[in-house]
């Protein structure tokens, strides 16, 4: 088995880290840490779900919907005078969402056992219609105080996101020396072994949908925070990236092998990629197709070094 | 305190195929049963229906005379049935220790499992075949990397580990060597001791008799005949699973000695892949060859590398130019063809046509735009000259019984008339009457010019129907046997690994 | 689960027939008059040409099986479109040239999305929905400004215009008719279709009956972009403008009608005729939605929804337990 070492993910951090310091030599100040860690942190909070769906075999193509159907939500119905009573209690029913939205999904995947891309692929549509339904123009808002929170905020002089990375983690070691983590690996890895071997299969595949909707939903939150007003197509470019990260982060396509850490790395990698292509001052018309071909090349690398691999054995 | 199970004629089919009919099996603690019968019998599907992984259609379980509903492997577990099965149920990118206690792991006051117990208990189940292992074989190991036999002995711990009353090993033996069978039946003397029930499924007769207490036997999905071994001989057990006493009603008289004189068809030099080790030998024209051993000792491998389809080092000639051969469509041109083991996943399109079957390897001699007039008058002639029963060219494949599906993997490379045919284990799941007609098929083609080499798990059959066979272990051919030397006996004894370093 | 018997093209083309009935209860539709009713089919499958041409690339990819499907389409259509209106600027002479480049450009495209699939193991879904970032990219640098051209006098008249006076059939329509055929042709009466659905449904077998995988895979990628080449050589043909989003909108709805149309979503299986039939089916159901006044959220919910549903229908996998 192609053990993919969670090295790889690691090297580009450390790469990434190092050429966007060349650029940016400020990067470690508390103020540019803090405002970059928290652009990266919705990106961070999608690809920890995408994570948990790759490692059970599956796959999420909507989460970008469920992105943009949560900031609709809180921009609409909270709105920029919105009392924080009204902020939290929104918040909460978000959370409720994202899990609503991959409960159906899972429902389609494990009960109905339809294929996760081209399922996944459809409820995109229909969340992103969803939300654009909710906010048929670039509006609304959340009170600008609660934005100022997330942006300001740095406990002990860290940046929000680092905790709630550090929280991230930790609960994600907890759960893979779980019986739980256990069974995600073994569902992930060959589900009609796992079936034989009692493992409840069907629960579990729902269960990785749920997750990812509710990752999708906090990342939701996270960036309404973050840009303090609505947009339907907030979510749209998620997606790709989120699928981007987890695949630099180590995780197979097939299931079954990586873990939540790589992924991390990833996401943070793939951002600083992204902020590095906004530094070097290319020409605006040429950014877009700068970035596309990051995620291209992110995305052949480990297949390229498996080509390597093959070649030589 | 004894247990028993019971299963009264269980009906089971799969779509439209019937797999059982009227199973039935009788299970005590302390007892081994061998459930016996030939390929597509059914035993498997009565372990499965056991052990809850398929529903059965019809027919009771009877535990301790209660009836019981097996629902779910889950179900099955929790009465105490633990099955080791035939494709195994092992995770291969998890470790050894995960695999085996998947769903039973020892686990700490936190919720999380507990690694170091996990280890003990693992290293406490490997001790049990200690000594039999090729590889160190610790728990940290992903299964993924280990050999077959290694496997399927994890396979075999992990049903242990369940502590199960009874335990259904389902063609269990089909990977180990001798030593590993030999402490494997150490074991289940071991657990007949101590109370146990023990089903054992195998088609191999010297097993059953050393360690059967009972016997069970299946032919085409009904259970024909049940009692104690020892009331019964091999041959009648073979009469029971097949309705004769052998399948071979022609004899190889003819001494094939002249074929030595016939030009080399192939020569193979050092062969090399994954599991083999550097095979030798010369097939001349119109010889039937055969190569034998326990499976998985690089059968499959040298058919697969001799047809291209694996990268191999080591040279090969064909017809006496020297080739090497990187994709199948190279051995086509050269006049190979291969029949392969497992048709379902590499002989046949399952969902589309038997017409299109058929003429998968050749509609780049049809034109363009393809004469599909033509396309099915030919392949009408090759199903004809092999009794194909079907309902039409449209059909698709999925409608054909297992032998006649058989028959359209071996007609389409028939249509290119090749000179070189490669087997593996062609017979496997196909009915008495079929097999009969293939092996009349096999002999004709060789007296027709045609060369043939071919693998089989059938002792029987390599012994009536080649001239040689070449035994390979361990990806070696250690043995060849033919003419006087070519008896079951040696051919069991070349199996176990026993060499007479013959002539290559 | 119920089997259907009657074949998924027809299939369709009864839900089309059924649905634009329908759409006849509508206001500011057809009511009773015959002649307009006519005159509206036909321009519903004038307009579905379109999605028809761009879901054939599609078709393939989906036969071909391993999740075969392309999300890059969209973004090819768009560039081809606006490379053609540059190329041409108006020129009747410079159409076949700008024809054959969107056709080559188109190929190029799919060539390095079957390579990244095949040799470099990337789910043809990621693949593809990468490339289409990058080509989109490409289309911003060619597009940035205004891009000045224009759309040769032929193309509308073969495109939009009917062929003559006396045959009421728009262009279109004639050249999407020759293009089924030559795609039944394609897939029914060639090597190439036989060992396309071949490794649509066993590629194992497929390889040991000696067809070269890896060559129908490059191939069919490649032939898929040249196709999609081929859509936005017609769309712009058509309308005579480009827009950034010119061919995003037919992305979806050119996976919905290869399901619609019956072909196996897993492969292996399915025709063109199905997804023609599909395309008619949703272009009807964009129409009605238009007429209907819905905004574009209710379009892309209705969407998603039908695909849900004909997934359901048509594409689920074994149960665990048989």
């Amino acid at each position: 088995m192609v053990r993919y070492p969670a090295f790889f993910p690691l090297i580009l951090l450390v790469l990434s880290i190092a050429i966007n310091l060349f650029l940016q030599p400020n990067m470690f100040d508390r103020e540019t840490l803090n405002s970059n860690m928290r652009v990266f942190l919705p990106l961070i909070l999608l690809t920890v779900g995408q994570a948990i769906v790759l490692l059970g075999g599956g796959i999420d193509i909507s989460v970008g919907g469920v992105v943009s159907i949560v900031n609709t939500i809180l921009a609409t119905r909270v709105g920029l005078d919105g009392s924080p009573e009204r902020m939290w209690q929104f918040v909460m029913i978000s959370l409720l969402v994202g899990a609503l939205a991959g409960a159906i999904n899972g429902f389609f995947i494990a009960y109905l056992r339809l294929q996760p891309i081209i399922t996944t692929y459809a409820t995109s549509f229909l969340y992103a219609g969803l939300a654009l339904f909710i906010l048929p123009n670039p509006g609304g808002g959340i009170p600008a105080d609660i934005a100022n929170l997330y942006r300001t905020s740095t406990p002990l002089g860290l940046p929000l996101a680092f905790y709630v990375i550090a929280i991230l983690l930790m609960v994600w070691i907890y759960i893979s020396s779980t019986r739980y983590g256990k069974y995600l690996f073994a569902v992930g890895g060959k589900a009609t072994a796992a079936y034989e071997t009692a493992v409840p299969v069907t629960w579990i595949q729902l269960s990785i949908y749920i997750i990812s909707g509710f990752m999708a939903a906090l990342a939701g939150i996270a960036i309404t925070m973050l840009s303090g007003s609505g947009n339907a197509e907030i979510g749209g470019q998620m997606t790709l990236n989120s699928i981007t990260a987890v695949v630099i982060g180590g995780n197979a396509f097939s299931g079954g092998i990586g873990g939540v850490t790589g992924p991390v790395m990833g996401a943070v990698t793939l951002s600083l990629l992204q902020n590095i292509i906004s530094f070097a001052h290319i020409n605006t018309w040429w950014e877009t197709l700068a970035k596309a071909m990051i995620i291209v090349l992110a995305l052949a690398v480990p297949g390229i070094i498996n080509l390597v691999r093959r070649r030589r054995a | 305190m004894t247990k028993s199970l019971s299963a009264r004629n269980i009906v089971k089919h799969y779509g439209g195929v019937i797999a059982l009919s009227d199973g039935n099996l009788d299970v005590r603690t302390g007892e081994v049963v061998a459930l016996i019968g030939a390929n597509g019998s059914g035993k498997s599907t009565m372990s499965k229906v056991i052990n809850g992984v398929v529903v059965l259609d019809g027919g009771q379980l009877l535990l301790d005379d209660k009836p019981v509903n097996l629902s779910s492997p889950q179900a099955a577990k929790n009465m105490g049935i633990a099955t080791v099965f035939q494709e195994l149920s092992l995770i291969p990118q998890m470790t050894v220790a995960e695999n085996i206690w998947l769903t039973r792991e020892p686990m700490t006051a936190f919720g999380t499992v507990n690694r170091n117990a996990l280890q003990e208990k693992t290293e406490q189940l490997l001790s049990l075949f200690r000594g039999t292992y090729k590889t160190e074989l610790r728990p940290d190991d992903t299964v993924g990397s280990l050999p077959p036999d290694e496997k399927q002995l994890i396979e075999i711990l992990k049903a242990i580990s369940f502590n199960p009353w009874m335990i259904i090993l389902d063609e269990a033996t089909a990977s180990l060597d001798s030593r590993q069978v030999q402490r494997l039946f150490e074991l289940i003397k071991e657990w007949k001791k101590a109370e146990k029930a023990i089903v054992f499924i195998s088609h191999r007769m010297e097993e059953i008799f050393r360690i059967a207490d009972k016997y069970s036997v299946l032919r085409n999905g009904k259970t024909v005949g049940a009692g104690d071994m020892k009331d019964i001989n091999n041959k009648e057990l073979v009469k029971l699973m097949i309705e004769k006493e052998s399948v071979f009603s022609f004899s190889r008289a003819d001494s094939k000695n002249e074929n030595k004189d016939k030009p080399v068809c192939m020569e193979v030099r050092n062969l090399q892949t994954d599991s083999l080790h550097g095979v030798s030998f010369c097939i001349h024209e119109g010889e039937l060859v055969g190569i034998g051993g326990l499976r998985g000792q690089g059968q499959r491998d040298l058919l697969l590398s001799l047809f291209g389809d694996i990268p191999y080092t080591g040279e090969m000639s064909i017809f006496e130019s020297n080739r090497k051969l990187r994709h199948p469509r190279e051995a086509m041109k050269q006049g190979l063809a291969l029949i392969p083991g497992d048709r379902a996943r590499e002989g046949l399109l399952y969902i589309r046509s038997i017409l299109e079957n058929l003429q998968l390897p050749s509609w780049a001699q049809y034109g363009f735009p393809l004469r599909i007039g033509k396309a099915r008058k030919d392949a009408e002639a090759v199903g004809a000259s092999l009794n194909l029963k079907m309902a039409g060219l449209a059909e698709p494949v999925s409608s054909l019984s297992g032998g006649n599906a058989q028959k359209v993997v071996l007609g389409k490379w028939l249509m290119r008339k090749p000179r070189l045919l490669l087997l593996d284990d062609p017979t496997k799941g196909v009915d008495v009457g079929t097999k009969a007609e293939f092996y009349a098929l096999l002999t004709r083609l060789c007296s027709e010019g045609k060369t043939i080499l071919f693998y089989s798990s059938d002792d029987e059959e390599l012994v009536g129907l080649c001239d040689r066979v070449l035994v390979i272990h361990d990806g070696l051919i250690r043995t060849e046997l033919s003419g006087a030397s070519l008896t079951k006996e040696n051919l069991i004894a070349a199996s176990l690994g026993a060499s007479n370093e013959g002539a290559v | 689960m119920k089997r259907f018997t009657i074949s998924p093209p027809v299939a369709a083309l009864i839900l089309a027939v059924i649905l634009f009935l329908l759409s006849g209860f509508l206001p500011n539709s057809y009511g009773s008059d015959v002649k307009v009713a006519l005159s509206q089919a036909t321009n519903i499958v004038r307009l579905s040409v379109f999605l028809g041409v761009i879901a054939a690339g599609q078709t393939l990819v989906i036969i071909s099986g391993f999740e075969g499907i392309d999300l890059s389409a969209g973004s090819i259509v768009t560039l081809t479109a606006i490379l053609s209106y540059v190329l041409v600027k108006g020129e009747n002479n410079m159409v076949l040239p700008a024809l054959l480049v969107s056709l080559v450009v188109g190929a190029f495209i799919g060539l390095l999305n079957g390579a990244g699939i095949t040799f470099l193991k990337i789910s043809p879904f990621v693949m593809t929905l990468g490339m289409s970032g990058v080509v989109t990219g490409a289309v911003i640098i060619i597009n940035h400004g205004n891009v000045s051209g224009k759309v040769a006098p032929i193309m509308t008249r073969l495109i939009a215009r009917p062929i003559s006076q006396s045959i009421p059939i728009p262009g279109a329509i004639v050249i999407w008719l020759i293009f089924g055929v030559l795609m039944w042709l394609l897939l029914e009466r060639t090597a190439f279709g036989k060992n396309l659905f071949a490794i649509g449904v066993n590629r194992v077998a497929s390889k040991l009956s000696g067809v070269n995988v890896t060559g129908m895979n490059l191939a069919t990628y490649s032939l898929a972009g040249l196709l999609a080449g081929f859509g936005g050589f017609l769309v712009v043909g058509n309308t005579g403008v480009v827009l950034i989003q010119l061919g995003q909108p037919f992305l979806f709805p050119s996976i919905a009608a290869v399901a619609v149309g019956g072909t196996l979503l897993s492969g292996g299986k399915g025709s063109y005729w199905g997804s023609m039939a599909g395309a008619i089916v949703l272009t009807l159901i964009t129409s009605l939605l238009t007429t209907m006044q819905m905004p574009d959220s209710v379009r892309r919910m209705v969407l998603g929804g039908t695909l849900l549903i004909l997934i359901s229908i048509y594409g689920r996998q074994q149960a665990l337990r048989q």
